[in-house]
Parts: C-alpha cells; sequence; structure tokens
C-alpha cells in the first residue's frame, strides 16, 4: 500500500488481482446487475489509486478498507435510484461464480471466515436478520427500512444494534476474521 | 470529548451506532450523528466495536469472477488519469497558490466573508478554463487545481471529478487547528456557502482525501474551512482551500 500511496502501477496491479473478485462480489450482491457492479468497483479502485494515502493500516486490512470504499460507492448509486427499480431484473446467468480451487492457506482460511460470518448472521434471528440485510446489502436508511416493514424506527434500530452485538460476541473479534 | 451521561440526555445514546456503520443513515441524521460521535466517548467506542461486524459483512456474500474488462477498464483509466496529470504538470497547470488578501486575516473575517470569497472567486475564475485537463465525459477524469491560502508553500489541493463523484485530495497540509475539522462547502453563484457532511483531517505528513457529497450541478466553488468538530452551519473561519469549478 506505501508504493499504491506513491503512485506505483504494478504496486496497484497487485492489490488489484488480489481482491478484484471481493470487490466484485460485493458490488454485484449490492447492485444487482453485472454492468452497474462494474461501474461500482472501477470506481472504488480509482479511489484506491487517487488516495491510498487515506489508508490507516491500524484500522484494518486492505480488504476490509477497500470492500468499505465498494460499499460506500454501492450505496451512493442505489440511492441515485438507477438500480432499485430494475433490481428484480438479475443479470445473473452473465456472471461466472467462483469456483477456483482453493490455492492457497490465505484463501482457505478467508473460504472458512466466510463461511463462519454466514453462520453467526443466519443464526440470528430472522427479524434482525433481515434488517441488518436490507441496510448493508440493500442500501436502505433505517428510515425506509421502518416505512418498508410498517415499524417504528425505535424498533429498527434495535434490532440493527441487537443483532450486530449478538454477532460481535459470537464472532469475537470480527477484525481477525477479514485481516 | 465526553460521554453520555443518561441523567442529562435524554437520548438513548448509541441507538444510531448500527445504522451508522451499516451505511443506514444519512441527511440530517448522518450529519446529526457524526456532529454527535466527535463529542460522545461512548459512541465513538460502539461505532469502533460494530463497525469491525459491519465489515465482516462484506466476506459473506457468494464470491464470483470479476469480468476481465473491468480490469481493463480501470487501468485505462488510471493511465489516462496519469497521462493527463503528468501533462498538466509540465504545463504548470496543477498546484498553483494565490495569496489571501490582507484584510481576509482580520479578526472581523467572518462578519466579512461573503466579500473574501468573492474576492478569491474571481481570482480563481480567472485560472479556471486552465485547470480543466479534459472535455466532459462520463467516463473520463478530470482534475481541479485548488487554491490553498496561507497553508505553507508545499501545501496543495487537487480536486478529481469523475463520472459525477467528487472528491478532494491535499497534501502537505497542516493539521486543522486544535478542536477544529476541516468542512467541505459548496457555493452556488451569488450565494452564501453550503455546508456539506464532509469533513476531513490530514494525516502527520500533511495527505487526506475527502468525497465531496451531493451533486455539483450549479456548483461554481468548492470551499474548506476549519469548524469546530462535529461542522458548522455556516462558516466560521477563512477558507483555507478554493475550488473553482469550470461552468
Amino acid at each position: 500500500m506505501v508504493l499504491v500511496s506513491a503512485r506505483d502501477a504494478r504496486a496497484f496491479e497487485t492489490i488489484y488481482d488480489r481482491h478484484e473478485n471481493a470487490a466484485f462480489s460485493l458490488a454485484y450482491r449490492m447492485c444487482g446487475r453485472r454492468a452497474m457492479a462494474e461501474e461500482v468497483v472501477q470506481e472504488a479502485f480509482l479511489s484506491l489509486w487517487r488516495s491510498g494515502a487515506r489508508y490507516d493500516r491500524a484500522r484494518g486490512s486492505v480488504r476490509s478498507w477497500l470492500l468499505g470504499v465498494v460499499h460506500h460507492r454501492a450505496i451512493d448509486v442505489l440511492r441515485a435510484g438507477v438500480v432499485r427499480e430494475a433490481r428484480d431484473v438479475s443479470d445473473d446467468k452473465m456472471v461466472e461464480r467462483l469456483e477456483a480451487p482453493e490455492r492457497t492457506e490465505v484463501e482457505v482460511a478467508r473460504r472458512d471466515e466466510a463461511s463462519q460470518v454466514r453462520g453467526v448472521l443466519g443464526e440470528l434471528p430472522s427479524e434482525q436478520r433481515h434488517v441488518i440485510e436490507l441496510a448493508y446489502f440493500g442500501g436502505f436508511t433505517q428510515t425506509e427500512i421502518a416505512e418498508m416493514l410498517a415499524l417504528p424506527i425505535g424498533t429498527v434500530k434495535g434490532r440493527m444494534r441487537l443483532g450486530l452485538t449478538k454477532m460481535r460476541i459470537a464472532l469475537g473479534d470480527p477484525a481477525d476474521v477479514v485481516a | 470529548m465526553s460521554a453520555c451521561d443518561p441523567m442529562s440526555d435524554p437520548r438513548d445514546c448509541g441507538a444510531d451506532a448500527a445504522g451508522y456503520v451499516l451505511g443506514a443513515l444519512e441527511g440530517v441524521d448522518l450529519q446529526r450523528f457524526r456532529r454527535h460521535v466527535a463529542e460522545c466517548v461512548v459512541c465513538r467506542d460502539e461505532v469502533a466495536t460494530l463497525q469491525t461486524v459491519a465489515d465482516a459483512l462484506a466476506m459473506t456474500v457468494p464470491q464470483l469472477r470479476a469480468p476481465g474488462a473491468v480490469k481493463r477498464h480501470t487501468l485505462a483509466r488510471i493511465r489516462e488519469a496519469s497521462s493527463k496529470a503528468a501533462t498538466s504538470d509540465r504545463a504548470r497547470w496543477l498546484h498553483w497558490n494565490v495569496r489571501r488578501p490582507a484584510f481576509a486575516s482580520s479578526p472581523s473575517f467572518p462578519t466579512r466573508r461573503m466579500l473574501t470569497a468573492a474576492a478569491l472567486l474571481a481570482v480563481v475564475a480567472t485560472a479556471a478554463g486552465a485547470v480543466e485537463l479534459a472535455p466532459r465525459s462520463t467516463t473520463e477524469i478530470r482534475a481541479v487545481s485548488a487554491a490553498v491560502i496561507d497553508q505553507g508553500q508545499l501545501a496543495r489541493a487537487v480536486l478529481h471529478l469523475d463520472s459525477g463523484h467528487a472528491e478532494l485530495v491535499v497534501s502537505h497540509m497542516p493539521a486543522a487547528p486544535s478542536g477544529r475539522i476541516y468542512q467541505v462547502w459548496l457555493q452556488h453563484p451569488g450565494e452564501a456557502p453550503k455546508p456539506t457532511s464532509a469533513l476531513f483531517g490530514v494525516t502527520s505528513n500533511g495527505a487526506g482525501a475527502v468525497d465531496v457529497p451531493g451533486s455539483l450541478t450549479g456548483v461554481s466553488v468548492v470551499l474548506v474551512t476549519p469548524e469546530p468538530l462535529g461542522g458548522s452551519q455556516v462558516p466560521t473561519h477563512a477558507p483555507v482551500i478554493l475550488a473553482a469549478l469550470p461552468s
């Protein structure tokens, strides 16, 4: 990342290769459309190129930082209203599920850790899991979620908070999981 | 810095922390929470704790193979941006400074800030034509040099405009004065600067970057002022960065 901050193109490409699939996967999960996900990923990596100096190692891995950028970019797209209406029409057949063999210990560990987080999320009461997924993956605000589910906004806030807190307890320190 | 006191603060402190880390706050709610969290150690701790969980959620999605075209397009855009920046450097279009008029440093500046901004705007606008690096396009990046005012000879600021997004990148910028944070403002012609939720600091070597929220349509100047933590609704300090947008 030091080299990326210094605008080293080769270092940037290495970072790109290492994280492109995770970035695209998150963007596609949120946007539901391939073209939009591609645009989000491009924007996120361009942001990395322009402002790599903003990355602070003490606050997490490059991967989680980059995925945070992807998440914010995707939310911008979703809130612009371009995608929400069309997200039901998924072009899922046009994307390729990653079935590559697990070549490195890091990749194996990542899959195991992702599976662990999925498991913990899946064990939450459905009403807590639902509001978390609507917010994080759907890009909906807590006000929108309250209207959508016909719930008081305080209930939505409470479910989000309780769900995340339970996950935090179950996972120990998730920062270790995603490093 | 303080913690929430349930006896004097009837709010459920921390209630918005989960929504914040999930990206579920926006607009006034987001600004209000950012101001609150800047002052509340309890909520800051809650955000830090829950943020790691939110980060982990990103890993739970089915893993897909990114289309090869994305990498080609991304690298092409970076080469294009780098090439233009290098050309611009040679032409000395990027990174220029203007001196703030002497009266702007007066203690009474806040009462005269609109006049000052207008004067600086005139100076910056004169150069605006020279800082547009490329024709408008949905795919091209434009870099607009910003005037950095009385922040040292090395301080630089560049506004990157890219497909509707704007990002302000600073380097060699001194830290905001104690108890203050840099805030981004958007100004339309003939109007007072409007606050944004974009607050930022700089690293120990003066580097920093912030996304400029909202639409820049009709905006003539992007300004930065040092404001109290949490930001302000009206500028309380003279601008330290001014970026004039080409009309």
